[in-house]
């Protein structure tokens, strides 16, 4: 059981690994204004500082 | 056929000798031998009645062998002088041949005399090493001699091809060879007698149909008796084999002779033994497909650095396979089977690393010691004795042991295999046997998953970074521009408002990430540049902070420099538009202005997903390594041998 579960998170990392790469995601060491403070996803904040 | 009709010499009763081949017959009146000589008929004495036994073979029977027709047509029961007996027939063939079928503890060997060549000289009986290879007898493969020893003529009936006088005591050699070849060195003649031929299975032979009546009948034979000790009631699950038991009731060790019990000596398991877990008596399914029943247990230890070990052997017995050992060693089981010596082989040195080789595997040595009987209890095929001694040898490969005995007289191999305490719990339909706290040297490591298959994921995320790369890593420049940010008339407060100068508009695209590179010409100073990409549509913001710093200098050590005149931001990808940066800065040297390069590149390969994810699918393949590592290390404590082949006995 433990076993298949690691294949399906390790086939679940995968796919979000390409998924994150085919849109562009990445984990950003910037944007320090993303609304969520996690600077993975374009934030869409607007304004200023 | 030639067919003597004659009178005993010993009742008068009519004999026949019906193959030409026979020398003696035994009576069936009055159980005298009586050989034809040259002169007449002679009487050799009276011979017992062959024992009960329930062996499927029976005078008369036909079978073939390599297109020949044979007939059985006499049979001896030898009792072998450490207890035990094993029957011998006599096949006659239409041909004239004259082969002999042993058949000891449920296995059956066809052997042939076969002439040794003039002027060769085989060993003496004194002078055969156990473990030696007889290269002077013809055979397929090399014969190694595996047991040596005497035994006596204890009974007979039919006829005999040789002159078998009851009673008597002569000594032999067994030996094995590899795809079971087999061979006899009879040694009550001199120069002695050699028979060759291998290990048979009935139906090779044309007796497979006799099988099963006889032994299917015995499954659930049993022999009830009572104790010469107390009187208590007792039973033999296997009475033609059993050399020794003991008495339930009491705890007297009994011998057997011909189901007759003589008590020897009342035993007392060891203080500190642990007590025996599975019951005698108890019957289990094992893996092999077949039923056994435990009719023996023995307490067995070694002693190592002064302090004994103690584990248990159960005799397991089915009446159509013989018997097989479950050993109970630190709560970890291992289903045992007796190997062809032959086949093994014998212990090497392979870069300082002492190994033996069975089925084309390796198996380690593991541990080297003198194994010696405490205890027994139940029934047992041989006389065994408390305080009986081998020097038994392990070699490991998991989830198998190979085993070595060797006892004055014989060299015994065997094969156990790692029975998991559930198996052992299935086997006998328990559900409380004692769990094991340690590792087993055996024991199969059942996290292996993680570091072989489990390395699918890795090679999987390989793959698809392998994939993505053209897409993802093909850079593409979006803008790169100069811009001069203009001095400050009077110090710009700390965290207050810098400078700003907006960029030309440029084109973004989706789905590739952002980076801004900023390069200023600093020197042992600081420039702090806030960039915002503006999308021009929507007035939408991502803003990213570029500080750029550059020292440097000369000290004692030499000149050194800190920092850097470029730095850069990266983003996630941003919506595809027009966008343009509006740029603030504060800089160390506020009276001169700031003129800097700016460049935005976008599908810029950081690796940093990939990282995360590497690092992600590593985990369990590293704890699944390093649990190995920890298992094995557990493993090997405990054994007289290190990974550098020295005995490490002496070690703490």
């Amino acid at each position: 059981m433990l076993k298949k579960l690691y294949l399906v998170f390790g086939m679940g990392v995968i796919a979000l690994y390409g998924t994150a790469s085919w849109f562009g995601w990445e984990v950003a060491n910037s944007g320090s204004h993303s609304r969520l403070g996690v600077p993975f996803f374009y934030s869409g904040f607007h304004g200023g500082k | 056929m030639s067919e003597l009709k004659a009178n005993c010499p010993s009742c008068g009763g009519s004999v026949v000798f019906n193959a030409g081949s026979s020398i003696v017959v035994i009576c069936p009146y009055c159980r005298s031998a009586v050989a034809r000589t040259d002169r007449g008929l002679e009487d050799l004495g009276k011979i017992a009645e062959v024992a009960e036994s329930e062996s499927p073979l029976k005078l008369g029977l036909k079978g073939v062998y390599r297109d020949a027709r044979f007939e059985l047509t006499g049979r001896a029961q030898m009792r072998h002088e450490l207890g035990g007996t094993w029957d011998e027939w006599y096949a006659t063939f239409s041909n004239g041949w004259v082969g002999w079928l042993a058949e000891a503890q449920g296995r059956f060997y066809l052997t042939f005399y076969q002439p040794m060549q003039a002027g060769t000289t085989l060993p003496t009986f004194d002078g055969l090493q156990l473990g030696e290879i007889i290269a002077q007898i013809p055979a397929q493969s090399p014969l190694m001699v595996q047991e040596r020893g005497r035994a006596t003529y204890a009974a007979a009936e039919g006829e005999i091809p040789y002159k078998l006088t009851p009673g008597e005591v002569f000594e032999y050699a067994d030996l094995a060879g590899k795809n079971n070849a087999f061979a006899t060195i009879d040694y009550s003649i001199d120069p002695p007698w050699v028979f060759v031929g291998s290990q048979v299975i009935l139906d090779e032979i044309g007796l497979g149909d006799a099988k099963p009546v006889k032994r299917e009948a015995r499954d659930v034979a049993a022999t009830a008796m009572s104790c010469p000790n107390c009187g208590g009631p007792l039973s033999l699950t296997a009475p033609d084999q059993a050399e020794r038991v003991t008495c339930p009731n009491c705890g007297g060790m009994l011998d057997v002779n011909n189901g007759k019990l003589k008590y020897l000596k009342t035993l007392r398991p060891p203080e500190n033994a642990p007590s025996f877990v599975a019951p005698i008596g108890a019957e289990g399914a094992f893996a092999d497909g077949y039923k056994y029943k435990i009719i023996g247990a023995v307490v067995r230890s070694v002693t190592i650095e002064g302090i004994k070990y103690y584990w248990h052997e159960y005799l397991l017995y089915n009446s159509m396979i013989g018997f097989r050992w479950l050993v109970h060693s630190d709560n970890h089981w291992n289903f045992v089977v007796p190997v062809n010596p032959a086949d093994v082989t014998p212990p090497q040195y392979i870069v300082k690393l002492q190994t033996a080789t069975y089925n084309g595997k390796q198996y380690r040595v593991f541990q080297d010691a003198m194994a010696v009987v405490e205890y027994v209890k139940g029934e047992f095929y041989w006389r065994v004795e408390q305080g009986e001694t081998v020097r038994a040898i392990d070699y490991v490969k998991a989830p198998e042991m190979l085993s070595q005995e060797i006892s004055p007289n014989e060299i015994n191999w065997s094969l156990g295999t790692y029975m998991p305490v559930a198996d052992v719990e299935k086997a006998f339909g328990i559900s409380d046997l004692p769990k094991p706290w340690s590792v087993a040297p055996n024991q199969p490591f059942t996290g292996r998953f993680y570091y072989t298959w489990g390395m699918l994921p890795l090679i999987g995320l390989l793959l698809v970074a392998i994939v993505m790369l053209p897409m993802t890593s093909i850079t593409r420049t979006a803008k790169n521009q100069q811009i001069v940010l203009p001095e400050f008339t009077a110090p710009p407060p700390t965290g207050g408002p810098g400078q700003i100068q907006f960029s030309e508009p440029f084109d973004i695209k989706a789905n590739s990430n952002v980076r801004i590179s900023v390069q200023a010409p600093v020197s042992n100073s600081w420039a702090d540049i806030d960039v915002d990409l503006v999308n021009d549509q929507n007035q939408e913001i991502e803003s990213v902070n570029v500080p750029v710093e550059y020292y440097s200098g000369t000290d004692s050590d030499g000149s050194w420099t800190e920092g850097s005149t470029s730095s850069d931001a990266t983003v996630s990808s941003l919506p595809a538009g027009k966008y343009t940066l509006r740029i603030e800065g504060t800089w160390q040297d506020w009276q001169k202005p700031m003129p800097i390069q700016i460049k935005v590149e976008q599908n810029v390969n950081r690796g940093v997903n990939f990282c995360i994810a590497f690092i992600l699918l590593l985990i369990m393949p590293l704890l699944g390594i390093m649990r190995k590592l920890s298992f094995e290390t557990a493993r090997w404590k405990d054994s007289m041998f290190t990974d550098s082949g020295s005995d490490n006995s002496d070690d703490d």
